[in-house]
């Protein structure tokens, strides 16, 4: 790259600060956070405590990938958490009662197709009958728990298949510090890839694009040929497939497969995505920022027991911190919009002949 | 432009008959359209001419009758055939992507269209500054489409159509919400496009403007075809004859008011920085007054102001004699304002809600009966009567608005509005994307209001509006109120003159 | 404190004993010798006694189905456990109801929906027959209550255990699975009274710890105040994950050997951990005797014994009922077990 290309990305990167989604904003703030509560607590500012927050945004942060998907192209899914339980739970639960183990691949692959399959309900429920999202979800929500306990149990599984159960301990890096060994788990790759592979897909792909223009304008994507329904129902699907991951990750990291887990992360993971710029309304949100908004709920959550704010607070604090960020980026996302019509506009053609 | 006996036509529909529920919607319409021609499609509201649009784009079936494009017969098109073949559509709402930049909007339909699995933004920005530059437009392309004035989405509109190698292009009232100079750019492009041998089809009300740039001119009326001719041959009020059945008078029509009517409305020395500064205006009961002005001059903001929208810095507002503070729109509905805004389809409708919690949804704490319970009853009945007042045609009153015609959702913004029993109505471009038919009726209205005692203030650009039912027009330049034409004075030609002054 | 997620076992340990400060109405028959039950027969051979628990297929009733076994062949009542296969407030009801057309001896329920049982139950005394209740405090349509054990004496315990495992020294926390469950913060009251008034060298660092029922939250707060402060040596668990959560948080930081990781748990969750001694010792009570005490219970009062402070039912923890000294048909055992890696298996479930 030649040197004044250079210099005009440079500007051209400055010039796109704060960032389509107000991505700039959450960064400063998530570096803010960390510097106060390093201020507060001199412990909080170590390796350690980055690789829990990783470790504890993991689950969180696949289920935001799902979410960010749903939010982009105009819908609501409660429903992920019920699925990541069903296919997670199921698969584990369908193995070891038959004293097998279908390896990790093998475990994965069951749980992300049940996955898939409940993100296919959702799906044909959306698009075909064109249903409100966040209707669908929160009645599948309810029939997918109410069908697993029936059909497929309700007890809880301490022991994991054994390919699983090693996965729990697996570390990439692993330091020794004086708090003893501290480990960044094995389960942040394939995150990492899932995420890396989700931003090229909503950037790079007329799926994701169509995803996009499905959030902006339903009626509009429909006119210029895009074929609505089905980008709805394959998104459902992928919804599904990822909710599904997150369980198993979810089971891995606990050591043990409950039929009651994941009740209530619903709406915190909404909550997440949006602080991370995605727009409730549809069309707007990006990976980057979701990824900020995960790790900004994860640090909070994660320091308070830390910086010794009781108990009986932290509900209120996280709360409070994460109406302040939601907060603030509406009021950075109004800003722009709001001048515009304000200044008086000539029309764009140039030369009127 | 030369028209000779035999070009082969880029469009053709024979015998069209298309029906709803047992009612004609088209009863064997038949259409051309000539290569390279501007071809203006005219009647009133349902006269069928948006179903003749729905089923030219594949939206819709026929019943029976045969489209022929570009030399092949189709009993039906669907919107990816429609496409396929050329022709493209630029929707009223423009069908944009509010969230994607102007670049994505225009280049991405393309690039899906060709086939491609993947988007590449870079591959997007040349295709788009394609085309932008080859129109001489100066559209910002990495905007988002939410930020663009009414104009610029048209024009991104127009650019999308054209990277989809559109060889027909139907624009659905396409100067609705232009200002005069964006209509005058918006026609050098037709014809630029024109040169380019794009086949246009205008779909719209303002028969004058149309008339400029039209070859030739179909009129339908309530489903039938009524006349197709060469555009030069028809003058407006021929052809407000031939969509109405009727004739329509344009003529001025004002009631006289006494010169000491109590005065409605007073602004005094009214300003904000930047917008505009001084406005003295008075309105008496029972008198309409116009404002104009080029577009920019601040006319609107002065409304918009008086409504409390975006409030003025400086001086002070009287309704009725009583002065007023107004710092937002609940303090001007209070005060007795009521405001019909410019962009009828975002800002005064819930579109997706019914016509009758549309109409309603400005006065519906008026209808609170015992323990702040709404009294439905009173309430459907008092809309019933003002629907009918104000002739909203539509089926029933639990429609959605978005399903009304320009005409009939003006209507349904007004009838809001007048639900309130303002003292004051301040109108934003009242008649804009209305037919002649409506827009008379929808000046009948206005003065109809006024000489019940209402102080009515019409912000528009359509002088011979203005002309036919203002009592006095004044004229806006650089934010101060420069010129107040009263009585004899106020004139088409005077009114023009002094706006471009 | 949720009724509906009793499938957990975690859960029916969070409402398996209560917060004996719940408000209660007063009922009449203190004694228990209704006039009904005078005139059942006395003998137990004709007698027959069903159990309807939460819900059937899972370890913790299954484990309570051995205990009404036994009292079946101790006994020569014909005793039966029945129970639907979801913890569903309206099956249980309706299982109950079918139940009272057949007129057994006695009832006794672990009922879902305390509240939502009251009317069915009603009808079931108004029938004659004897109505015990378990895990259910405070109803008013029944002949007794039977709890495991006092809250305050079970914290106690729990605090007696940490004490010796700790040396009777150092920092420790406590967990609760909600700050709103009742039971769990009478039992961390309990054991931190216990623990100022008998161990002073041991100091409670910072109010309990919310977990969420969640394993993973439990675990993520242990490692937090681990790293605010190495020198916790002891934790207090109250949900059933509580324990499993600390112990994996324990093991990481390699503090497994000088940590005590003490709580309410079962075996089948904190069994791996008990195993590897990241978990010292849990606290839970046995259903098998739970099942047995409620039959022998309503045995009792079918056969009009009067039931009084101290009265042995002949089973292992309820030896001697305590009154609870809030609630006028409430009856104490004092039937916590506590297990460590050794003793686990003896109780599978």
């Amino acid at each position: 790259m030649s040197t004044p290309a250079l210099r005009q990305r440079r500007s051209g990167l400055l010039s796109r600060w704060p960032g389509r989604n107000n991505e700039g904003y959450l960064a400063a703030l998530l570096l803010l956070v960390v510097a106060v509560m390093s201020a507060a607590a001199p412990a909080f500012f170590s390796l350690h405590t980055f690789f829990s927050v990783i470790r504890g945004a993991t689950v969180p942060w696949i289920f935001a990938m799902g979410v960010l998907l749903v939010l982009v192209s105009g819908g609501i899914d409660v429903s992920f958490p019920a699925i990541a339980v069903f296919s997670a739970y199921s698969a584990v639960a369908l193995t070891t009662a038959r004293g097998v183990d279908a390896g990790l691949l093998g475990n994965f692959a069951l749980a992300m197709a049940i996955g898939c399959l409940l993100g296919l309900v959702n799906g044909i429920l959306i698009a075909r009958f064109r249903l409100p999202t966040l209707i669908v979800t929160l009645g599948t929500a309810g029939f997918f728990r109410g069908a697993m306990i029936t059909f497929v149990g309700a007890t809880y599984i301490a022991q994991l298949p054994r390919s699983l159960a090693e996965q729990s301990t697996r570390s990439v890096i692993s330091v020794n510090t004086e708090a003893g060994t501290t480990f960044l788990h094995v389960l942040v790759v394939p995150v990492l890839i899932l995420t890396v592979l989700i931003a090229l897909g909503l950037k790079h792909t007329m799926f994701g694009r169509a995803a996009y223009a499905i959030g902006g304008d339903p009626e509009a994507a429909r006119r210029v040929g895009i074929p609505v329904q089905r980008t709805q129902v394959v998104l459902y699907v992928l919804v599904g497939a990822l909710a599904a991951f997150g369980g198993m990750v979810f089971m891995i990291q606990g050591q043990a497969a409950d039929p009651q887990m994941l009740i209530g992360i619903e709406l915190d993971t909404i909550a997440a995505v949006v602080l991370g710029g995605a727009s409730i309304f549809g069309g707007r949100g990006s990976v980057l920022g979701t990824v900020l908004g995960v790790l900004l709920v994860q640090v909070i959550n994660n320091s308070l027991v830390l910086v010794g704010v009781p108990t009986a607070w932290q509900r209120a604090t996280v709360g409070l911190l994460l109406l302040l960020g939601v907060g603030a980026q509406a009021w950075a996302g109004r800003r722009p919009r709001r001048a515009a019509p304000a200044a008086v506009k000539a029309p764009a053609v140039k030369a009127a002949a | 432009m030369d028209i000779s006996p035999a070009p082969r036509p880029v469009l053709e529909l024979r015998d069209i008959v298309k029906t709803y529920g047992g009612v004609h919607a088209l009863d064997t319409v038949s259409f051309t359209l000539l290569p390279g021609e501007v071809h203006c499609l005219a009647g009133e509201n349902g006269s069928g001419k948006s179903t003749l649009i729905k089923i030219i784009s594949g939206v819709e079936t026929p019943d029976s009758g045969v489209i022929v494009v570009g030399g092949e017969r189709h009993a039906s098109m669907t919107p990816a055939s429609a496409i396929a073949a050329g022709v493209q559509v630029i929707y009223q709402d423009f069908s944009l992507f509010p969230n994607l930049s102007v670049a994505e909007n225009i280049a991405m339909p393309r690039q899906r269209a060709v086939g491609g699995r993947f988007y590449s933004a870079r591959a997007a920005r040349p295709i788009a500054q394609g085309i932008v530059d080859e129109l001489g437009l100066a559209l910002d392309l990495d905007a988002d489409v939410a930020a663009l004035s009414v104009a610029d989405k048209q024009l991104t509109a127009i650019c999308r159509a054209l990277v989809s190698d559109a060889q027909i292009i139907i624009m659905d009232e396409p100067t609705t919400a232009l200002t005069g100079a964006e209509v005058t750019a918006l026609f050098a492009l037709v014809r630029r496009l024109q040169s380019r041998g794009v086949s246009l089809i205008f779909v719209s009300h303002k028969l004058d403007e149309v008339l400029r740039v039209s070859q030739r001119l179909t009129v339908l009326r309530n489903g039938t075809w009524v006349a197709t001719g060469a555009a030069g041959d028809y003058d407006r009020d021929a052809i407000a004859g031939l969509m109405t059945g009727k004739d329509i008078d344009t003529s001025r029509v004002v009631s006289a008011v006494p010169a000491d009517a109590a005065i409605a409305l007073e602004v005094k020395g009214l300003g904000r920085p930047g917008a505009f500064a001084d406005v003295d205006l008075v309105v008496r009961c029972g008198e309409i007054v116009g404002l104009t002005g080029l577009l920019g001059s601040g006319r609107g903001e002065i409304a918009e102001a008086i409504f409390g929208v975006r409030p003025a810095t400086t001086g002070t507002i009287a309704v009725g004699g009583h002065p007023v503070r107004i710092q937002s729109i609940p303090d001007a509905v209070a005060a007795g304002i009521g405001y019909v805004p410019e962009d009828r389809l975002t800002q005064g409708l819930f579109l997706d809600d019914s016509i009758a919690d549309n109409v309603v949804a400005a006065s519906v704490t008026a209808f609170a009966g015992r323990a702040r319970l709404l009294d439905r009853a009173r309430m459907l009945a008092f809309i019933q009567s003002v629907a009918s007042r104000l002739r909203i045609k539509a089926p029933n009153l639990s429609l959605a608005v978005r399903s009304l015609s320009g005409g009939n959702a003006q209507r349904v913004v007004l009838a809001k509005w007048l639900m309130t029993n303002p003292k004051v109505l301040l109108l934003n471009g009242p008649t804009v994307g209305v037919d002649v038919g409506s827009k008379s009726e929808i000046l009948e209205i206005l003065r109809t209001q006024a000489s019940a005692g209402m102080g009515v203030v019409v912000i528009s650009d359509d002088i011979p509006e203005l002309y036919s039912a203002c009592h006095r027009v004044l004229i806006v330049q650089g934010g101060r109120i420069v010129c107040e034409l009263a009585g004899d004075a106020v004139r088409v030609e005077t009114i023009e003159q002094r706006i471009a002054a | 404190m949720t009724r509906t997620r009793l499938a957990k076992p975690a859960a029916l340990l969070a409402v398996g004993s209560i917060a004996l400060t719940a408000g209660c109405g007063s009922t009449a028959g203190t004694t228990s010798t209704s006039a009904s039950a005078a005139a059942k027969p006395v003998d137990a051979k004709s007698m027959t006694m069903v159990t309807v628990v939460k819900l059937t297929g899972v370890g913790w009733f299954d484990r309570m189905n051995q205990g009404i076994k036994a009292f079946g062949q101790r006994t020569g009542v014909d005793a039966r456990m029945d129970g639907a296969d979801t913890a569903s407030p309206e099956k249980q009801i309706a299982i109950i109801q079918n139940l009272i057309a057949q007129k057994p001896t006695a009832i006794t329920v672990v009922p879902n929906s305390p509240a939502a049982t009251e009317s069915v139950l009603k009808s079931a005394r108004e029938q004659g027959i004897v109505v015990v209740t378990h895990e259910a405090p405070g109803m008013t349509n029944v002949d007794a209550d039977l709890e495991a054990f006092d809250n305050a004496d079970y914290g106690a315990a729990i605090m007696d255990a940490m004490a010796s495992c700790m040396g009777k020294s150092g920092k420790y926390v406590q967990f609760v699975g909600a700050l709103t469950a009742e039971t769990h913060l009478a039992w961390v009251k309990g054991a931190y009274e216990k623990g100022k008034s008998a161990y002073p060298g041991m100091t409670r660092i910072s109010d309990p710890i919310e977990s969420k029922e969640d394993e993973n939250t439990a675990y993520a707060r242990a490692k937090e105040l681990l790293t605010r402060d190495p020198e916790i040596k002891g934790f207090q668990g109250s949900a059933a994950t509580d324990v499993a959560g600390i112990a994996r948080a324990v093991q990481e930081t390699g503090r497994a050997a000088d940590t005590c990781v003490i709580g309410t748990s079962i075996p089948s969750i904190a069994g791996k951990y008990l195993t590897d001694k990241s978990i010292d010792q849990i606290f839970f009570w046995d259903p098998a005797a739970a099942g047995e005490a409620q039959l022998a219970l309503a045995l009792k009062i079918a056969k009009g014994e009067k039931i009084t402070e101290g009265t042995d039912l002949g089973v292992d923890g309820y030896h001697k009922l305590k009154k609870s000294p809030t609630m006028a048909n409430v009856w104490l055992g004092d039937a916590q077990v506590s297990v460590d890696a050794s003793t686990a298996s003896k109780y599978p479930f």
